[in-house]
């Protein structure tokens, strides 16, 4: 689950949001603010090992077909659509905090990656991308002579 | 994309287990909604498989409880930038004398669970036909 939620640029309440979530980290609690959009959505993961480098993004009741991942060069494009479930015409909200919507986020990878073997899946509302090295970008044992 | 286990889902009656005080609570967001007579609660939990999942109702309180699980790559990869961790999802709400609480159900898909609270038989909507 996200650790945090960052407010947005614009948003006047974004010094409370802060404080709010500074209360909730001391108290232990995870800090949780209400905008889901707000900042970075998805919230990422991103692991650098010796031969890749592995997203996660967490994508609650995103489906397959809504998602668009694309590289240019080191940068990954998540960018997707998250629907509601409801027919918002003929039912009437009671509580609503997961939000809809466009979304987009961009990551600046570490390392140059094989563009043509990247692997992406989503499982149980998380996207895992598994993006190879390319040769170029791995480490290389030198032996002195 | 429907999780491969369909079975459907068990809400029981026996208190829900507690997150630990090492855990990491989260709250999962929730979408609330009333549709027709049934009232249609959404939580997200991604990262939850459907067999984790426990829903208890006990004393007029449903309680949402899973494990959020974050399945990292392994030591060989470090952490470059985190911003999800996993934990457990807590999260309690009071019924109210409107819900039958037997016959509440739950599915999950795509780190969604949905549970159906549908209306008592005397909370339900009714209509009136005026007698000319």
């Amino acid at each position: 689950m996200a650790l945090f939620r960052w407010p947005s640029a614009f948003d006047p309440f974004a010094s409370l949001r802060y404080m709010e979530r500074e209360m909730d980290r001391l108290l232990g609690r995870g800090g949780f603010g209400r905008d889901v959009f707000a900042g970075g959505y998805p919230p990422v993961n991103v692991f650098t090992g010796p031969d890749d480098i592995v997203v996660q993004a967490e994508l609650a009741g995103v489906s397959r077909d809504d998602l668009d991942i694309s590289i240019t060069g080191d940068t990954l494009e998540i960018k997707g659509k998250k629907e509601s479930g409801a027919d918002e015409d003929k039912v009437t909200y009671r509580m609503r905090e997961r939000g809809s919507g466009q979304f987009s986020r961009t990551i600046v990878l570490p390392e140059t990656v094989d563009a043509d073997r990247i692997e992406a899946r989503l499982e149980a509302g998380v996207l895992t991308i598994r993006l190879p090295k390319a040769e170029a970008a791995k480490p290389k044992q030198i032996t002195v002579g | 994309m429907a999780d491969k286990d369909d079975k459907a889902m068990q809400v029981s009656a026996t208190p829900a287990r507690q997150p630990a005080e090492t855990e990491r609570t989260f709250t999962p967001l929730v979408d609330a909604y009333e549709h027709g007579d049934t009232v249609v609660l959404e939580a997200e939990l991604p990262g939850a498989v459907e067999k984790d999942v426990d829903i208890t109702v006990e004393k007029g309180v449903l309680t949402i409880s899973a494990p959020a699980q974050v399945a990292e790559p392994g030591e060989a990869n470090g952490g470059t930038f985190r911003g999800l961790a996993g934990g457990r999802y807590y999260r309690r709400f009071a019924l109210s004398d409107e819900i039958d609480r037997e016959n509440i159900s739950a599915s999950m898909d795509s780190g969604v669970l949905t549970l159906k609270l549908p209306k008592a038989a005397q909370a339900r909507t009714r209509k009136i036909e005026v007698k000319s």
